[in-house]
């Protein structure tokens, strides 16, 4: 897995959700993004696939899809990087 | 009704019943540096968009003081909100347009939620339970005798005891927040009236 790719990552969750007080070295590249972990929210979720069009260009198209990369950092850094455009 | 408490922000301060809680704010001052000063715990609060970080804090001051089981969030159906502005969510209306100025534009969710002045009473409502009616409206100017009124009429629910009610205004990066907590009473003599009300509202300009 790239690593610069899971740090910029980091930094552009941090930055789209406003998570002030988290640095990338304080998120856990395995943790649950929703529920335990980072405890994001509905809004967060649709802020994460505005920012995987908008930074990489990915669309995501269904509900179960969007479970499935969601689940950590890690997954949405793989799914970044098989299906990026940008 | 009675005025339990009262506190106002602005640019300059930050006041509580009278008294001085922060001074000298920085001229660049953010309200994620009153939250900080006041080592307040709410993840969500840097959600938020300004009016309702201003709401919150204001809350904040007013309510953990006086409902003490704020650590057990017991839901209170006994207290409702009341609340007016003159700019509406206007700041935050002008952050959304800027996210949807060009033709490839991203729009955001987090952004887009808070173009509604209400929501600033919903969050205080979601911070402490509060189960009571609330409600916003936007006025010219900030008028004491019809925050007084709007308050007294939401004492003719006979469940409301306590009504958290005043102006929270963001408009051009500037705050100005009052914000009273209003008591039932049955003793006229306890009263506040609107000229007190508009005299704390001036004394901190």
């Amino acid at each position: 897995m790239d690593e610069n790719l899971i740090f910029n990552l980091k930094k552009e969750v941090i930055e789209a959700l406003n998570l002030e007080d988290y640095k990338p070295e304080d998120i856990d590249t395995d943790a649950a993004l929703f529920g335990t972990g980072l405890g994001l929210d509905s809004i967060d979720a649709l802020e994460l696939i505005v920012l995987l069009e908008r930074n990489y260009g990915i669309k995501i198209k269904t509900q179960e899809e969007s479970k499935a990369i969601f689940q950590s950092i890690r997954t949405m850094a793989e799914y970044i990087q098989q299906h990026r455009s940008k | 009704m009675i005025l339990l408490s009262y506190c106002r922000i602005n640019d300059k301060c930050v006041v509580k019943d009278g008294k001085i809680i922060i001074s000298d704010l920085p001229i660049t001052h953010s309200l994620s540096h009153i939250y900080r000063y006041l080592q307040l715990d709410y993840p969500k609060f840097f959600k938020m968009d300004n009016l309702s970080k201003l709401g919150f804090l204001g809350a904040e001051l007013l309510l953990n003081a006086h409902f003490q089981d704020i650590e057990n969030r017991q839901q209170k159906r006994n207290i409702s909100i009341v609340c007016c502005n003159r700019a509406a969510s206007l700041d935050n209306d002008r952050r959304y347009q800027e996210t949807i100025k060009t033709s490839e534009f991203f729009p955001s969710p987090a952004v887009f939620v808070y173009t509604l002045p209400n929501i600033v009473t919903g969050e205080i409502a979601i911070r402490h339970k509060i189960m009571g009616e609330t409600s916003f409206f936007v006025l010219p100017k900030f008028s004491a005798a019809t925050i007084w009124e709007l308050s007294q009429s939401a004492f003719d629910d006979s469940e409301i005891d306590y009504v958290l009610s005043g102006w929270i205004n963001f408009e051009f990066g500037k705050s100005d927040l009052f914000l009273t907590l209003l008591q039932r009473s049955q003793n006229p003599n306890t009263n506040v009236n609107e000229t007190i009300l508009d005299q704390l509202y001036t004394k901190y300009q």
